[in-house]
């Protein structure tokens, strides 16, 4: 019984984890797939070895809050089976209406619905908990904010990633040991961009291991059957099962759509999120790293629409602003230099665009809201589950 | 009599229709189309993408062209011209925004992301939102 109890138990952590490697293979690895840096296959192989790394190293203090944190108890096999069906509901909700239902949130829902039910929930926890997630969107906000309006345009100035045609590198199979050469239009430069693209790939990945890993392996840990290190490999596993297949998808779809994003601004959307995901795993809180890279984004979008035109720039970078109309107290969100008058037959666009309707709040809010009703959901769904089955803890 | 028409347009079948609906029901009316670039989606990619370009105005364009590039060339086999629109943002706003401009608005009923419930869900049924609040009248064509 036990053991068919927790063969069903490691199926659902298996589901977990393949759907987590569908999404955050995505994200990590859409960029540098995108930009033709790495291929799909290299990519999965990396994000498996460093999600590994992050789950088996950080990702174990967010393991330690789901399993002894949030509940004053230790969890049975039972009731985290029964976890990890809520937080597969979650990501099979996400999967059917294609709406971003945010994993580590659901299972701190989950877990805080057994508690509720059980009258054992750790409410100190649970509002530090909650805390980090009210505040974490909106550093990601503000920091995506600052390197939008002052790093982003002067970094972009400075710095061109290349990517030439043909292989970074050749192998001349001519000795006993192949050599690495250059390869045909590689530059020295593209080496290093692209070894940089790769390391911050791999930071993410490691961020990504260190707070997903535990939603699929903390349920069967302690009590409920599992070592550690044995549910952190299934899930890695799993993972790596998602991100050599359904990432693929992932990687058009989300992921595509960050690389949509010049590949340095996602790089820097890539470095933030990670931090942000990194530290708050590191100090025990679950958090989304979908959250954090998101609310990264639109800082950085943000911070670059509503980029006024300060005096020092316009006296800096005096010779462009004169050929521009600045008037004194308007915020110009775009430069305008030498623009083309339209081809005959065009039509003539008479008003300016703001690029701050692209950050209408109200676009974000619907993004936000699922981070709200996401966990609070499977808090109700768990509660009720473990109100009218009590047996199951 | 029905002199100005807006017709939001995206990369949809409807969107085409509904500019033919346009074109062939109001013979002598002067017809804009409208396209609306950067909107909002999960990662917010494109509009992010597109604040990320030197100048927002000629990115907005360059990328609204190929909808306007059909649309002339509905256009163009019914012998009549049209004038074209670049919008940013939410789609439902902008053509509420410049609704009051207009006499009316003939509108596709659905957009090119039909199927994908993430957007239908999230940013909302474009056609319903403008028939619901839209000033003037809307004729909303399958």
């Amino acid at each position: 019984m036990v053991e068919t109890l927790l063969l069903i138990g490691v199926i659902a952590s298996i589901f977990v984890g393949f759907n987590i490697g569908g999404s955050s293979t995505g994200i990590t690895w859409g960029p540098s797939v995108g930009a033709g840096i790495v291929t799909k296959t290299t990519a999965a192989g990396i994000m498996t070895v460093f999600v590994f790394l992050g789950g088996i190293t950080v990702g174990q203090n967010v393991m330690e809050t789901l399993s002894e944190g949030i509940i004053t108890i230790d969890l049975t096999l039972s009731a985290g089976v029964a976890v990890l069906f809520f937080i597969g509901l979650g990501i099979l909700v996400a999967n059917l209406f294609g709406v971003p239902v945010p994993t580590s949130m659901t299972t701190v829902g989950a877990i805080a619905g057994l508690g509720l039910a059980t009258g054992t929930l750790n409410y100190v926890t649970i509002a530090e908990i909650i805390s980090w997630w009210v505040v974490t969107p909106i550093i990601g906000f503000w920091i995506g904010g600052i390197i939008g309006r002052y790093v982003y345009p002067e970094v972009n100035r400075r710095v061109e990633i290349e990517k030439t045609d043909g292989p970074l590198l050749t192998f001349d199979r001519g000795g006993t040991v192949p050599k690495p050469a250059l390869g045909p239009n590689t530059t020295r430069s593209e080496v290093g961009t692209t070894a940089v693209v790769l390391a911050i790939g791999c930071y993410m990945a490691f961020s990504a291991g260190a707070s997903n890993v535990p939603n699929a392996a903390a349920p069967l840990v302690g009590e409920a059957g599992l070592e550690v290190n044995t549910a952190v490999i299934i899930a890695t596993l799993a993972i790596g099962l998602g991100g050599f297949t359904i990432a693929r998808r992932t990687m058009d779809s989300v992921g595509g759509e960050l690389s949509d994003i010049p590949l340095l601004a996602a790089l820097f959307v890539m470095v933030t999120a990670s931090t942000i995901t990194t530290a708050l795993s590191y100090i025990g809180i679950p958090i989304s790293l979908v959250m954090a890279t998101v609310m990264t984004i639109v800082g950085i979008g943000w911070g670059r629409a509503t980029r006024p035109i300060t005096f020092r720039e316009a006296v800096t970078r005096d010779n462009e602003a004169r050929e521009r109309d600045i008037e004194l107290g308007v915020i110009v969100a775009e430069e305008k230099e030498g623009k083309p008058a339209p081809a005959i037959g065009e039509a003539e666009t008479e008003e300016v665009l703001h690029g701050s309707d692209l950050f209408n709040p109200r676009a974000v809010i619907k993004y936000v809201s699922m981070w709200i009703i996401g966990p609070s959901m499977s808090t109700l769904l768990a509660y009720g589950f473990f109100t009218l089955v009590p047996g199951v803890v | 009599m029905l002199s100005r028409i807006l017709v939001p347009m995206d990369d949809s079948d409807q969107a085409g229709h509904a500019l033919a609906y346009a074109l062939e029901n109001f013979p002598d009316a002067d017809v804009s189309v409208l396209h609306v670039v950067g909107v909002p989606s999960m990662m917010m990619g494109d509009a992010v993408s597109l604040t990320l370009e030197d100048d927002l105005d000629e990115a907005a364009a360059g990328r609204a062209e190929p909808v306007f590039e059909r649309a002339r060339e509905i256009a163009a086999e019914r012998d009549r011209a049209i004038d074209t629109v670049v919008g940013v943002g939410h789609p439902a706003r902008n053509i509420l925004d410049r609704a009051e401009e207009y006499d009316t608005i003939v509108v596709g009923s659905h957009g090119a992301d039909r199927g994908r419930a993430s957007r239908r869900f999230l940013v909302g049924n474009v056609a319903e939102t403008v028939s619901k609040r839209s000033p003037v009248p809307v004729t909303i064509v399958r």
